[in-house]
């Protein structure tokens, strides 16, 4: 699968990945898969969601190609290095869910401190670290102890941590944890003006009304396998017929709007996933002969998080 | 930059680490006050077993197993950062605390003996030479161990295993002194197990030069054993956090 690939050489590129967690007490007996046999890769310059529900394998994705963890089978690369290498460390930056940092230094120091393992000089994190504390509007507690942090304000200590040296590739999970609405606001600046700067970034939420509005892409993982959608799939699939009806008068079935899909039928509403508006008429017409009263009719564009539930049913069954 | 903020992380990282140094030379400086100490207590034995026995193991507490078990390290190793450096500016950092602390220990020490004439001070610079050998060794290992085991436990581990050590060699010993057993085990001991025997027949000088040089050798390259170990676990780990 690629995801909006703009350069010739993918900057995260997984081959047959798979990952199964085994203890070494139980070793095969209690193996979980987390991941199975994953190829996938992701151009330069995309803003990607990472999507699925809970135990789907999004923190193990991220984790893999972050190098933290190794794969059972398959191999990783990114930039054309392999996950783990120092090359590969060069070009990303990872905000973990719950970011944990040394609870008796100041943010200015965590952040020279972490400059200084990207091996930069004392003037180069001096001034990178005065540019990250106002980028991420945390200069007036510069001196206060992370100890006393909120979370939200670790948050974005952490994405100021992730920013340092500018990352070509950017993996966060779970960003917006904590951050109030005018930190979730700042968080999807920041993105969008990586993005546009030719960075890839790969972004785990939850908040599916978040990540659409900065992700041009979308990986959907369930049960350890990746089911990706992005912006052409969901206006081939991710469109939806309502129509409206009389109390009672609902008659339809799914073999009726074949080769179309009955999403949802009630009293006085059919909900019907179509292509596109040439198909409304036919549906339309196919409704209508069933004996159907239509009072209104109307195309919708699928959500992400209709898109999401839809896909979790659609795994579900 | 990258040694001089990891290095001095070892010292910030933890409240108690300056704790225990300040703690440690109050006690030096508070045995001279109370009389039990012997004319004939040699201070630097005294400084052999708290400076450079116990004190690397309180002090490389959770050097690694708080960072893994919080998931600090996460952050730490997707920098551009080798574990191999990693690791040697940690124990460079210990390594650097033990030889300050000993010096301001012998200085302490030898103030206060010449000024009470309590206990007595002899060879108490190769005492001292001997203390940070151990104590290096003893940091090694112990850092080498937190990199498996999770939060503090290398440092109780390591004292109840010395403990264990020391108490089943007193009794094979004891009990059956020309078992082989107890040869390969007392051997295993003295040239696997960080240095301590060896270390004070170097600082009593009942050895000759070349023997104490090879002790000195020995001393390091255990070490640098420990440390590669460690280097090595650090680069195969996985660093794992439960989640989606």
């Amino acid at each position: 699968m690629d995801c909006a690939s703009n350069t010739m050489t993918p900057l995260i590129e997984c081959r047959k990945v798979t990952k199964t967690y085994r203890s070494v007490w139980t070793g095969r007996s209690q193996a979980v898969c987390a991941l199975r046999d994953v190829s996938l890769e992701v151009g330069t310059g995309t803003i990607v969601g990472l999507i699925g529900p809970n135990g789907a394998g999004k923190t193990t994705f991220l984790s893999l190609i972050s190098g933290l963890i190794h794969p059972s089978e398959g191999h990783i690369r990114v930039g054309g290095h392999p996950a783990r290498s120092v090359q590969a460390r060069r070009l990303l930056a990872y905000v973990p869910e719950s970011p944990v940092f040394l609870a008796r230094y100041s943010a200015r120091a965590v952040l020279r401190y972490h400059a200084a393992l990207h091996g930069l000089s004392r003037r180069e994190i001096g001034a990178e670290t005065e540019r990250l504390l106002q980028q991420v509007k945390l200069e007036e507690y510069a001196r206060r102890t992370v100890g006393g942090f909120s979370q939200g304000m670790r948050q974005r200590l952490a994405l100021a941590v992730a920013l340092i040296n500018k990352p070509k590739l950017l993996l966060l999970d779970e960003p917006s944890n904590g951050l109030d609405p005018i930190g979730v606001i700042e968080l999807r600046r920041v993105l969008t003006e990586l993005g546009q700067s030719g960075a890839t970034v790969v972004v785990s939420s939850h908040r599916l009304g978040e990540l659409e509005k900065m992700t041009s892409d979308y990986i959907f993982l369930d049960k350890g396998r990746i089911v990706r959608f992005g912006e052409e799939t969901a206006s081939e699939q991710g469109r939806c017929l309502r129509v409206e009806c009389l109390p009672g008068e609902v008659a339809i079935t799914e073999e009726l709007v074949t080769p179309h899909r009955l999403l949802e039928t009630s009293e006085t509403r059919i909900r019907i996933a179509v292509h596109g508006i040439e198909d409304v008429p036919e549906v339309v017409r196919r409704v209508v002969e069933a004996g159907t009263r239509i009072t209104s009719v109307a195309l919708e564009t699928e959500d992400m998080e209709q898109a999401f539930v839809r896909l979790c049913q659609e795994r579900a069954s | 930059m990258k040694a001089y903020e990891l290095i001095m992380e070892t010292l910030l990282r933890k409240t108690f680490i300056r704790v225990i140094h300040m703690a440690w030379l109050g006690t030096y400086a508070a045995i001279f006050l109370i009389p039990w100490p012997p004319e004939l207590w040699n201070w630097g034995a005294f400084l052999f077993g708290w400076s450079g026995c116990l004190l690397p193991l309180l002090l490389s507490a959770g050097i690694f197993g708080d960072d893994i078990a919080s998931g600090r390290i996460s952050l730490l190793v997707t920098k551009p950062i080798r574990p191999g450096h990693l690791y040697l500016y940690r124990w460079l950092g210990l390594s650097l605390q033990g030889a300050v602390h000993l010096s301001v220990a012998g200085a302490l020490i030898f103030g206060l003996h010449r000024f009470t004439g309590r206990g007595n001070t002899e060879h108490l610079a190769i005492w001292l030479l001997a203390s940070w050998l151990v104590f290096n060794t003893w940091v090694a290992l112990s850092t080498s161990l937190s990199v498996v085991v999770k939060r503090e436990h290398n440092a109780m581990l390591l004292v109840l295993g010395a403990g264990i050590v020391a108490l089943a060699l007193s009794l094979l010993v004891g009990f059956f002194p020309e078992s082989g057993g107890t040869k390969v085990f007392e051997g295993f001991v003295r040239w696997a197990c960080p240095p301590v025997e060896l270390l004070v027949e170097l600082a009593r000088t009942e050895q000759s030069l070349w023997e104490s040089l090879g002790d000195v050798g020995h001393s390091a390259m255990l070490t640098v054993f420990y440390g590669v170990l460690g280097i090595i676990l650090l680069g195969r780990r996985e660093y794992k956090r439960t989640g989606d």
